[in-house]
């Protein structure tokens, strides 16, 4: 440990900052969770790096895709987007255009795994993380040639909070954000929040920084603008964009002269484009359609570990899984590793029947991972005194889900439980079992007792644990109340130090591991990809690819 | 003939009416909330409430049912509810594209479809016959999908001959714009290669059989004079009706070959519109599918009138 160099960081930071410092330092965050807390908390790069030269003998990773050649277009196929409104789009189609010309605050690493500067240079937080003042980065043009400046992201923050935004309501106030001059924005928030860097990133897909004179309900085709790489040149909903070089960007010449988005309804045939060599890139692609990329020696897979799952919720207030003995005793039949191999040829991490994803910095291994024990599930449903289970697995028509609910129904066939899968069409399962309408009050309380319900990527898992798990929770299909649970979600949240926010998760991991109100057996890969004709391209889990660095190779 | 004409222009009026109503009631008594639709599941209820109201999909169903009868005597279907965008330019482009496949699937089926038919016909129980119907019959069992799937796979992957994508480049001149369709017209020709020689082969048939062709014969005209004045003209009646009924479907009703190939025709517009209960881009889409059948069918109708002068009278009486 190299004090000197330590000390030094320790006396510039704030607390928030040094809270993180002390928390590397003493061994509790692994280094890469030193550095997306330490990127979130706005601590600079130079502070990083000498941080963990303190610490350990190794030096912050150089980055730097391989060189290539400049000038060419890419083909990118990608999903038709419902929307290109910056601030209602719901779509990934919609915040893969998009976020080609507006830009985030905070924006994706290379990594694709966590926020890195973008429009913000840098972001501090007060000490108890009530307020947040971002420093943006200067010198920047919208594509007209205007300068940005910090009224453009109080404009765009009120645009948000007025529409609702889901990321930041009830953490951003009217208000709430304010220009100290033109190059500092300063958020006053409604309490304490240590994840606000990410409420304005990129892994919330609408806060793209709009220009001032943006109000809600344009649209990028209709009125183009935008700070980034690329300016739209052509757009048709229907077939495709195109996008050519913003010769003005703050980030320098990109080695690509433009972009052509190709869209599409389906993977299948962006996989055939593929193949065909129509296109070069795949948006997002699921491993049933696109197997044959997975062996393609020429294709480059981006597998961007990611917090998508599958819950398998199970009713906790009525019905035969009433009793928690009966819900471990189903979660005892998955074979994970199998489920893992055979729906996404081992694309995915495991689940421990709670929402903790472990790329979360406040993740704890520690809480033991459940696996396949198919006498302990017999044992505790004779314990339960639950003989011939039988129960209907409802699934909704979706990517690999009904092969889920079949293999579930094999592997819950051992331990004695019948599971009858009805596989229905989305709009039928959505209003039907997962959710019905009524009775409205408690939320989803007409849910069916047993079903596959699908979670999209957050970076922050509040919306798992406030929608679906709290008590009276707005998607808590399995209808589960539980005060510990609600006391330790309550302790998260109002968490800012790393070491708080990870007591709290070790609660709610143990907590929900024990009930089972839901089963969850796998985190499974963002994927997409590009012919190894190009490099440099990266990608988010919400549809968001990078092309600012890209090249066709040498 | 006028009178001929504008009674069956008032059908084709009374035929939109009850197909403007029938896309009501089916996107009406379907499991609908519009709202629900297009913010998805995990959408909050207030959402989902403040966008039906916005959208006016909350109001009775009789008050919905006028507003859209209204939209269709005026032609004014307002805006799509997914994409907030005009509805009419949308559907004219997705037309326009959906003219350009179709066209090109004619093209290439009718002369061809029409000559084998004749050819067989006048070679009756020879093999030559034997094989253009065999060919018809396996041709036009094949569904268009399987074919474009084999054709994108053959020709488009492995050999690399044809573009796999059907929507070719912006700007993109004639030649290229046929290169990139030719595979699918292909996959629906070949299907529809089947449907009209056979129909074509069975009315020369009967028409070489008749009384009035023998006559012709006996009296000297040559074989060419024969197939031109006589057999032609009554040999293809039904194979005009077959050809009306397959350009309706072809502007409307290729989703299967537009989805393999990414092509954004009526087809695809339509399903894209049906899946987000876009019933405004509906409505118009089935309007003018229907209105091109009725097109059709009257340009066939026509047609069938000139080359039959007793089919006209029949209608009149």
């Amino acid at each position: 440990m190299d004090y000197p160099k330590l000390d030094k960081v320790r006396r510039s930071a704030v607390p928030l900052q040094l809270d993180v410092v002390e928390a590397f330092a003493a061994g509790r965050l692994s280094r890469r969770e030193f550095i997306q807390r330490a990127t979130v908390l706005g601590l600079s790069t130079g502070a990083i790096g000498m941080v963990l030269a303190a610490c350990s003998s190794a030096s912050p990773s150089a980055s730097g895709a391989a060189g290539g050649t400049t000038g060419g277009t890419i083909r990118i196929a990608s999903q038709k987007p419902v929307s290109v409104d910056p601030v209602a789009m719901q779509d990934l189609g919609g915040y893969g255009i998009t976020a080609q010309s507006f830009e985030f605050l905070c924006t994706l690493n290379s990594k694709g795994t966590d926020i890195a500067p973008g429009l913000a240079l840098k972001w501090t937080p007060n000490a108890d993380g009530t307020v947040w003042t971002f420093d943006l980065r200067q010198n920047v043009k919208w594509h007209d040639g205007t300068a940005f400046t910090a009224d453009d992201v109080v404009a765009t923050m009120e645009r948000l909070v007025k529409a609702g935004n889901s990321g930041l309501k009830g953490v951003l106030p009217p208000g709430g954000a304010v220009a100290k001059d033109p190059n500092t924005v300063v958020f006053t928030l409604s309490g304490g929040n240590g994840n606000f860097p990410y409420l304005v990133s990129v892994f919330n897909a609408q806060t793209l920084i709009t220009p001032k004179a943006y109000v809600a309900g344009t649209t990028l085709d209709k009125v183009p603008a935008g700070t980034g790489a690329w300016k739209l040149k052509t757009y048709n909903q229907q077939t495709g964009a195109t996008f050519e070089r913003n010769p003005d960007w703050w980030g320098g010449k990109t080695p690509l002269d433009g972009l052509q988005f190709i869209f599409f309804d389906a993977t299948g045939p962006m996989v055939t484009a593929y193949q065909g060599q129509q296109v070069d890139a795949i948006v997002q692609f699921d491993v049933l359609s696109g197997k044959s990329l997975l062996t393609d020696p020429n294709f480059s897979i981006i597998a961007t570990e990611a917090a998508l799952h599958r819950q398998i919720w199970m009713r906790c207030d009525t019905g035969q899984f009433k009793d928690k003995r009966v819900r471990q005793a189903l979660a005892y039949t998955f074979d994970r590793p199998a489920l893992i191999q055979q729906l996404f040829q081992g694309k995915a991490q495991l689940g421990n029947d709670h929402v903790i994803w472990q790329g979360y910095p406040y993740f704890d291994a520690s809480v033991p991972q459940r696996a396949q024990d198919i006498a302990k599930a017999k044992s505790l449903l004779a314990a339960a005194g639950v003989t011939n289970l039988t129960a209907d697995l409802h699934a909704g028509q979706l990517l690999e889900i009904p092969d889920l609910a079949t293999l579930l129904k094999s592997q819950a066939q051992q331990a004695g439980i019948t599971l009858n899968v009805k596989v229905e069409s989305l709009d039928t399962f959505y209003g039907a079992q997962w959710c019905p309408k009524t009775p409205a009050d408690p939320p989803c309380s007409g849910a069916a007792e047993l079903g596959i319900v699908d979670y999209g990527h957050r970076a922050t898992p509040d919306v798992y644990l406030n929608a679906a798990l709290k008590s009276k929770g707005i998607w808590n299909s399995s209808q589960y109340s539980s005060a510990a649970f609600d006391d330790a979600f309550t302790q998260f949240q109002t968490s800012v130090g790393v070491d708080a926010q990870k007591a709290a998760c070790t609660k709610i991991e143990t907590i929900l591991n024990e009930d089972t109100p839901i089963g969850l057996p796998y985190f499974y890969n963002y994927l997409a990809g590009n012919s190894k004709k190009f490099t440099g391209v990266y990608s988010s889990a919400l549809g968001q690819m990078i092309f600012s660095a890209a090249s066709k190779t040498a | 003939m006028a009178r001929f004409i504008s009674r069956r222009l008032l059908l084709s009026l009374i035929t939109i009416w009850l197909l403007a109503t029938i896309v009501f009631v089916i996107a009406n008594v379907l499991p609908n909330d519009v709202g629900r639709t297009i913010l998805g599941p995990f959408a909050p209820q207030e959402s989902v409430d403040a966008l039906n109201q916005q959208l006016g999909t909350d109001r009775p169903l009789i008050v919905q049912y006028l507003d859209s009868m209204r939209r269709v005597v005026t032609f004014d279907y307002g805006t799509s509810y997914v994409t907030g965008q005009e509805v009419l330019p949308q559907l004219a482009e997705a037309m326009l594209r959906s003219s350009k496949l179709a066209g090109l699937a004619l093209l290439l089926t009718i002369p061809a479809a029409i000559a084998a038919g004749l050819y067989a016909a006048r070679r009756r129980d020879r093999p030559v016959d034997r094989g253009i119907v065999l060919l018809g019959v396996t041709s036009s069992s094949i569904p268009e999908f399987v074919t474009g799937t084999i054709l994108v796979v053959i020709v488009g992957v492995q050999l690399g001959w044809l573009p796999v994508l059907a929507t070719p480049p912006p700007d993109a001149d004639i030649l290229t714009q046929v290169r990139y369709l030719l595979m699918p017209a292909t996959a629906m020709a070949i299907v529809y290669f089947g449907y009209i020689a056979r129909m074509t082969r069975a009315g020369t048939i009967d028409v070489l059989q008749s009384d009035y062709t023998r006559t012709a014969t006996m009296k000297g005209l040559t074989t060419g004079q024969t197939m031109r004045r006589h057999v032609l003209r009554n040999a293809l009646i039904p194979t005009v009706a077959v050809i009306a009924v397959q350009v309706g479907y072809l502007f409307g009703g290729i989703i299967a070959v537009e989805k393999i190939f990414n092509y954004n025709g009526m087809g695809q517009t339509m399903l894209f519109a049906a899946q987000r209960k876009d019933i405004p881009m509906l409505t118009a889409g089935a309007i003018i599918i229907g209105i091109v059948y009725m097109l059709a069918t009257l340009a066939a109708d026509m047609t069938m009138a000139w080359m039959n002068p007793r089919i006209r009278l029949d209608a009149e009486r």
